[in-house]
């Protein structure tokens, strides 16, 4: 088999550019293969990570809605929360926001701007100053670019700025990019939850469910419960939220686009295949003179056969490889600009060979053949 | 070796082939010689086992091999036969010792067995140490030792020669003649087929091939005419 393999890697070489050329569809195809399944696998992960949290076995998730879009404000009281712990299955009740951020007002001077602001990440990168986590009572506050703008023409660092009534000033300024989204400030840890968490509207309980509860159940008289005696009922509308439909939805809408995307992938293979069988075909009616010559000196039609056969997928393979090695540069190309990390998984490098091997096989069987079965005298003739 | 008995063979109205009876003996060196056209190309297709569409009965060692697979031809012809071809025909894009080697490629034999017999045959022919080079860096005569290697190296009990001088200038001719005498001195049965009278001469015994007939000596082709 190395014998044959190494015949056909001679006979690929003598043509080069030809070759190059007919393999130019297999890399395309194939590196667009693996780039729809990096992405893909890339964003089910990242979808099904993110639901991970949403999905765990043991709670039921409460929203409140505003009903009017006049007021926002409000969600679930800690009445409520005490109300809906007696509901039975119910093991604790923990409130929280589906939004992460602090409405405030910042005046400085005679502007005021109103912006979302949250505790400071553990790491942040700054166009301006540098970055520490602050302690305590500290009255430091990271801007956005953006706000800086909006408040001083120039030199935003170490001045003096009020939010909400309480002076801060600024540390350091970042940059917002349109696939990051982050609030316009950040304050200190402790600051932020002294003065601004309360003002975060708690508009989802979870409910942690003991362990033999039933959760449908559980969701149908936390909601039944809340029309009743929800503090906001008034202003607002409850329901269950079930992440499941959502992610359900998400990888229906990601299974389309993968068969769109594959559909495309496959049509450019498809072509690359003919390429493959129009190569082939000239590569036979070429060698026909060493055709005859090694059926006199023993070679089966078979031999004939599985020779072209073996050129024809060692040239879709060695397409293949130089398609995956493509695959890897556009993923960690286009893995600077997608908001998650394409991967590549070994299952799409098996994939992207045993199509390229398919796609030989295939589109080569027909010269083969006809090499095969080529009239041993009038290959003799051929000079 | 082989008997041929009433043999023929037509393309369309053109007769190529006509009542042929030859019988070759084990280890003869026999030349066939004949005008261009003559059919002398037909005759060494068919006792070659390259062309089976042909008429009458021809026996290789005693066996009929018209209505054999083309598997099994494939292997008798590898095992059995060697060619050498007028103009060599040999494969531009592979060394010395890769031509030599091809017969090998469709046998059984082991690796280590199958090197030492092209190492055997490069020197039996004289090419020792052009084993990598191309056939364009050989001279004529050179390339006719190449395919004359590519012939023997499997051992064949019978050589069809179809011209092996007839693209090189006499003294080469001389020298590629005297390797196919030593190979008939060994054992070896030789079929050759030339249109040059010198080199027929090397031949144990010669028939005449003329307008698909063949005839035991040139006074019988000239009383046909």
């Amino acid at each position: 088999m190395t014998d044959k393999i190494m015949i056909a890697l001679k006979s690929i070489g003598k043509n080069k550019n030809r070759n190059f050329l007919t393999m130019l569809g297999i890399i395309i195809g194939i590196a667009s293969v693996i780039c729809i399944l990096a992405i893909g696998d890339g964003f089910t992960h990242t979808v099904t990570k993110g639901m991970g949290n949403h999905n765990t076995r043991n709670k039921v998730i409460l929203q409140w809605e505003p009903t009017s879009d006049y007021n926002t404000d409000g969600g679930f009281t800690p009445n409520d929360a005490s109300a809906l712990s007696k509901i039975p299955g119910v093991d604790h009740v923990k409130l929280t926001s589906s939004v992460a951020e602090a409405g405030a007002k910042v005046q400085y001077k005679t502007k005021n701007v109103s912006i979302g602001l949250n505790k400071q990440p553990k790491h942040l990168s700054l166009v301006k100053g540098t970055y520490f986590t602050m302690t305590g009572a500290s009255n430091g506050v990271y801007i956005s670019e953006d706000l800086a703008h909006k408040l001083f023409k120039e030199n935003a660092i170490n001045r003096l700025i009020s939010i909400d009534g309480t002076v801060f000033e600024v540390q350091g300024i970042y940059h917002i990019s349109e696939m990051n989204y982050r609030p316009d400030a950040y304050v200190s840890k402790q600051i932020f939850k002294e003065l601004f968490a309360n003002q975060i509207s708690k508009d989802q309980a979870k409910l942690y469910v003991k362990a033999d509860a039933n959760k449908k159940q559980v969701g149908k008289t936390a909601v039944q419960r809340m029309k009743k005696m929800g503090e906001q009922k008034n202003t607002g509308r409850y329901s269950v939220s079930n992440p499941d439909t959502v992610s359900k939805q998400f990888t229906r809408i990601l299974n389309d686009i993968t068969y769109f995307i594959a559909f495309i992938a496959g049509i450019s293979l498809l072509i690359a295949g003919i390429g493959v069988m129009n190569v082939m075909y000239i590569t036979v009616s070429e060698r026909r003179k060493e055709i005859g010559i090694r059926r006199a000196f023993g070679a089966t039609s078979g031999d004939i056969r599985n020779q072209f056969l073996i050129e024809s997928v060692v040239l879709c393979v060695i397409g293949g490889l130089i398609g995956i090695i493509f695959g890897y540069i556009f993923v960690a190309i286009i893995n600077a600009f997608l908001p998650f990390k394409a991967v590549i998984t070994a299952y799409s490098i098996i994939l992207s060979l045993s199509v390229s091997t398919a796609v030989g096989l295939i589109f080569g069987f027909i010269p083969s053949n006809k090499a095969a079965h080529s009239e041993l005298v009038g290959l003799l003739k051929e000079e | 070796m082989l008997k041929v008995t009433n043999v023929g063979k037509a393309y369309g109205k053109f007769t190529a082939l006509e009542n042929i009876n030859l019988e070759v003996a084990d280890g003869e060196f026999l030349a066939v010689m004949g005008p261009s056209g003559s059919g002398k190309s037909t005759l060494i297709n068919v006792l070659g086992l390259l062309d089976q569409s042909y008429t009458g009965e021809y026996l290789l060692e005693g066996k009929n091999y018209k209505d054999v697979n083309d598997n099994e031809l494939s292997q008798i012809r590898g095992d059995q036969l060697g060619f050498v071809f007028q103009n060599f025909k040999l494969l531009t894009t592979y060394n010395v010792y890769e031509n030599i080697e091809i017969p090998l490629i469709y046998s059984k034999k082991k690796q280590s067995k199958k090197h030492e017999m092209v190492e055997d045959v490069i020197e039996k022919v004289g090419l020792t140490g052009k084993e990598k080079n191309r056939p364009s860096e050989l001279s004529g005569g050179q390339q006719q030792r190449v395919a004359i290697a590519r012939a023997i190296v499997n051992r064949p009990k019978l050589i069809i020669a179809d011209e092996p001088t007839g693209a090189l200038d006499s003294k080469t001719s001389k020298e590629i003649m005297e390797i196919f005498t030593k190979l008939n001195e060994a054992g070896t049965t030789i079929i050759m087929v030339t249109h040059d009278s010198e080199v027929a001469e090397y031949a144990m015994r010669t028939v005449y091939i003329r307008d698909g007939r063949l005839y035991n000596d040139e006074k019988s082709v000239k009383n046909h005419d």
